[in-house]
């Protein structure tokens, strides 16, 4: 059970950065709120008593998205639903649906953001995977003598451990920057325990443009979570793809060594056997998703769940 | 603590009211406003029986603090229709009796509702998405998903309004759909459970549980928690007046733990206050003093001499032995052409009704001890709870509350006599909500077993003898393990005709979560070892496994091993049926491989995929021209 002596609902960036700034040991910062009630509970911290809980999800600043050149910025209150429902976003970010219909169910989509799933940071977050692929970057604020000052990482940096980012006391995620990917295709692959509404053991997602006549890969961007403490690109797979043919046997041979990425501590013989075919299969299913679906029979049946 | 108001839209009146400081919108939606049509399931996001709308979209509301709603506009299951009246997904759920428990339903109405508002023209692939938050224990989810397709058409006009109505029974009932008399309580949200019922004065009820699977109880110290603002008493095995212990068959429970813990999650003491959460603060303050003791969690180890005793009454933890002996089996297993021998394992299962235990006592009037609450087994437990509290059986009275998925869950009185006493203690109504964790970890579950199986058979498929044993866990209370070890004995070996045969089932005490009733009530776990037994019999002698069952199987005038006789005998008929809708390819079992043709077919499922409402549109339409 979560309980709370106060709840804020900052309304604008500076009313936020304000509640924020000097918060007592304990509070924490929510917006969805999807994460932390299921977490005050039994078997995991118990009942938990919180001087401040900040609910950021009103924060008109927080809101929307923009696009600018080859970058879109994505508002800290944008949540997995809307890559669904805004034909924009699924335009652009062609791997985010298909993380997002695995993500959850809709209800939880329609709370859960897309910057509080890479702010809890966990080694298989759903949501860090797809942000590698399109290069993204984490915008911060902060209070500093009174001014706003705004910081820009790299998703790569910006996650360094499990539950753990450079995020600094008093400092809040105002927005995700990545390259807007259109004429993609986009793919993810998860297991879990069971088929959705579970966290991944595995996630690997992918991003594929390929040439005009569908037979050359053009540019492949594959990125991995749930195998080490943080989730990474699949650079030297990447590498194998660029320009070689559309076939099978190229996907193959760029998905053969991947499993070595395994750096997880746990259930690492699995982890292994299943990170090599979703490699293979999230390429197949992005070239699907291109319009350029491989010739049946020239892949193996994608590892169910 | 929080000293809030809210303001907010709920089914169309704005409200303000304050807010508990760890009220979820779920919380104040049915503590608050009495809408009790919204369940709590899981308190975790899982199950969806507390999906509402909040400024239209749907969310569980038990993951969202209520000031986050503050100035949205929620809909909930009672605001869907004028009172009185159903919407067309109401009026289809309850056409199809869609509506087993109900405790999923409301949930359902409104993810139905949701997946039409979203696209009135989903087909069935996308309606079972936009509906896989919200999960269903019993009705099952065929009846729902032909609801919405019914409510569906029936909106866009492509069915009648009357498909909606009862079906026509002309006559007779037999082979006809029947609407349920319940139904439409149940696809409304009206009906209430234990957990939604309220009392004027009420109290809350929470449990401190052991943390220890066997521990001697040193004291407990319960003064810090009853001097806590709020809590009004705490009860302990020492203010049991009566004999305290309750079972199905023997009764060797105590209403909370007497001088000893047994398994980990074993009621220890019960505080009533005036808010869960203070109950929950003032459980959290009791201290009890633990001697461990070595435990065990092996049936096989808990038979060994030496074993830890877990009652002074079985010092050899047997619960119970049942031997079925019948026929020659020695001269059986010599006249057997193939013997085969194995070995099953089951494991526990959790019943998982999405109604987690609640119940709601107060002394009425007359000094009657009342106890509603989702009781499988009313009657005994008044008598039980007579004895406990020392009270006439006239004193004691139980009301059956509508049962949220029970599976057999439900049927040992495990909080009852809690409730009892805090009610007598206090002189106020108590009640008691357990959350999800603790209905996991503190209820029976279905019995792991562990089966030696020995089969004769003849060339012909003939079975000979049997010799089978099965070692059941009964955890660490008897409940009722006697009648599943006596159930799981008769119906072992299935419908088959056996001339020559032993059988021994035993459950035993361990230092496990107790093994209590479950559907089949043991059946299951024997009935899986005799049917993997049939299939490996027809392997081994290339015999297609529906004939090596017809060759075995019982028929009318039979006589069961337990010396039933049978004037009907449907075993040849259910074979059949089977046999036909499986599209079975016949012969023994290896036969069968990459040509097999029952996959694929109609009823059956496609290998799962996510994202109907995008991967039916045209892959174009996600491509931008630069």
């Amino acid at each position: 059970m979560l309980s709370y002596d106060a709840y804020r609902r900052p309304r604008t960036l500076t009313e936020a950065l304000d509640a924020v700034a000097a918060l007592p040991p304990g509070a924490r910062v929510i917006a969805g709120g999807t994460d932390i009630l299921p977490w005050a509970r039994e078997g995991r911290a118990g009942d938990v008593h919180v001087p401040v809980l900040v609910d950021v999800s009103g924060v008109a600043e927080f809101r929307g998205w923009t696009r600018a050149g080859g970058r879109v910025r994505l508002g800290a209150a944008t949540v997995f639903q809307d890559f669904l429902t805004d034909a924009g976003l699924r335009r652009l970010f062609p791997a985010m649906p298909f993380c997002a219909i695995w993500f959850a169910d809709d209800q939880i989509r329609e709370q859960a953001t897309l910057a509080g799933n890479l702010v809890n940071a966990s080694p298989a977050a759903d949501g860090t995977p797809p942000m590698l692929l399109h290069g993204a970057e984490v915008e911060m604020a902060r209070r500093v003598d009174g001014a706003v000052v705004h910081r820009t990482v790299r998703l790569a940096d910006f996650v360094t451990g499990p539950g753990r980012t450079a995020l600094r006391p008093g400092e809040l995620v105002t927005a995700v920057i990545a390259d807007a990917l259109p004429g993609y295709g986009g793919a993810f692959e998860k297991v879990g325990q069971r088929r959705s509404l579970v966290i991944s053991r595995i996630c690997v997602a992918a991003a594929v443009r390929v040439s005009a006549d569908g037979r050359r890969f053009d540019d492949v961007r594959l990125a991995i979570g749930g195998v080490g403490p943080v989730p990474e690109r699949l650079g030297e797979a990447e590498a194998r793809l660029a320009g070689k043919p559309v076939t099978a046997a190229t996907i193959a041979a760029a998905a053969s060594g991947t499993a070595a990425r395994v750096a997880s501590r746990s259930k690492v013989e699995y982890r292994r056997a299943v990170v090599e075919g979703f490699v293979a299969a999230a390429i197949a299913d992005a070239l699907a998703d291109a319009g350029h679906p491989l010739a049946v029979g020239t892949t193996g049946e994608k590892a169910d769940a | 603590m929080l000293d809030d108001r809210i303001t907010l839209t709920v089914n169309g009146r704005r409200v303000t009211r304050p807010v508990g400081a760890n009220y979820r919108l779920l919380d104040f939606l049915r503590e608050e406003l009495m809408l009790t049509g919204s369940k709590e399931g899981c308190g975790a996001g899982e199950c969806g029986t507390c999906s509402v709308f909040v400024d239209g979209r749907l969310v569980k509301s038990c993951l969202m603090p209520t000031l986050k709603a503050e100035g949205a506009s929620i809909q909930t299951v009672e605001g869907l229709a004028p009172r009185g009246e159903l919407t067309p997904v109401q009026r289809a759920f309850h056409r199809t009796g869609a509506s087993q428990c109900g405790y999923c339903i409301p949930g359902m109405v409104m993810a139905a509702t949701a997946a039409l508002r979203a696209n009135p023209e989903a087909g069935i692939e996308e309606i079972k998405e936009r509906l896989g938050g919200n999960i269903c224990r019993c009705t099952g989810y065929t009846k729902i998903f032909e609801a919405v397709e019914i409510a569906r058409d029936v909106i866009a006009g492509r069915l009648p309004a009357a498909a909606l109505e009862a079906e026509e029974t002309a006559g007779s009932f037999i082979g006809a759909s029947v609407r349920r008399i319940d139904a439409p309580a149940k696809v409304s949200g009206a009906l209430r459970y234990a957990g939604d019922t309220v009392m004027p004065g009420m109290l809350h009820m929470a449990v401190l549980r052991s943390p220890h699977a066997h521990a001697r109880i040193l004291g407990i110290d319960t003064a810090a928690a009853a001097a806590l603002p709020g809590v009004e008493c705490v009860v302990t095995a020492a203010d049991v007046p009566g004999k305290d212990g309750f079972g199905v068959f023997v009764h060797d429970q105590p209403v909370m733990a007497r001088d000893r813990v047994r398994y980990v999650g074993e009621a220890v003491a019960a505080v009533a206050a005036d808010s869960v959460e203070t109950a929950r603060h003032a459980a959290a303050l009791i201290a009890v003093g633990y001697a461990p003791l070595p435990g065990v969690f092996d049936p096989a180890e808990a038979m060994r001499p030496g074993a830890p005793v877990l009652h002074d009454y079985a010092p050899d933890n047997l619960v119970k032995h049942i031997p079925i002996r019948k026929g020659d089996v020695a001269a059986g297993f010599a006249a057997a052409d193939l013997v085969i021998e194995e070995t099953f394992a089951t494991q526990q299962v959790e019943h998982a009704y999405l109604e987690p235990e609640a119940g709601l006592a107060w002394v009425d009037h007359d000094g009657v001890v009342t106890v509603l609450s989702p009781s499988q087994n009313i009657t005994h437990h008044r008598h039980m709870l007579a004895d406990i509290l020392a009270l006439p059986v006239n004193k004691v009275r139980f009301i059956m509350s509508p049962v949220g998925g029970g599976f057999g869950g439900k049927e040992d009185m495990i909080y009852q006599g809690m409730l009892a006493l805090a009610a007598i203690r206090t002189g106020r109504p108590v009640r008691l909500v357990f959350t999800r964790e603790e209905s996991v970890t503190s209820t029976a579950k279905r019995h792991p077993a562990r089966i030696s199986y020995r089969m004769g058979l003849t060339r012909e498929g003939r079975i000979t003898a049997v010799s089978f044993e099965m070692l059941s866990d009964g955890g660490a209370y008897g409940m009722s393990t006697e009648g599943v070890m006596r159930k799981a004995a008769i119906l072992s070996l299935g419908p088959y005709a056996i001339p020559n045969l032993q059988i021994d089932t035993r459950g035993v005490y361990t230092n496990n979560t107790p093994s209590g009733a479950f559907r089949t009530f043991g059946a299951m776990q024997s009935q899986f070892a005799t049917e993997s037994m049939m299939d490996i019999a027809a392997g081994r002698l290339g015999l297609d496994p529906f004939e090596i069952r017809r060759r075995n199987m019982m028929r009318a005038g039979d006589t069961t091993h337990t010396g039933q006789r049978l004037d009907s005998c449907s075993i040849g008929t259910v074979l059949a049926v089977a046999e036909e809708f499986s599209r079975w390819e016949q012969g023994p079992p290896a036969v069968r491989g990459a040509g097999r043709g029952d996959t694929g077919g109609p009823d059956t499922r496609a290998r799962c995929t996510l994202g109907a409402r995008f991967r039916s549109g045209p892959a174009a339409d996600r491509q931008e021209v630069a």
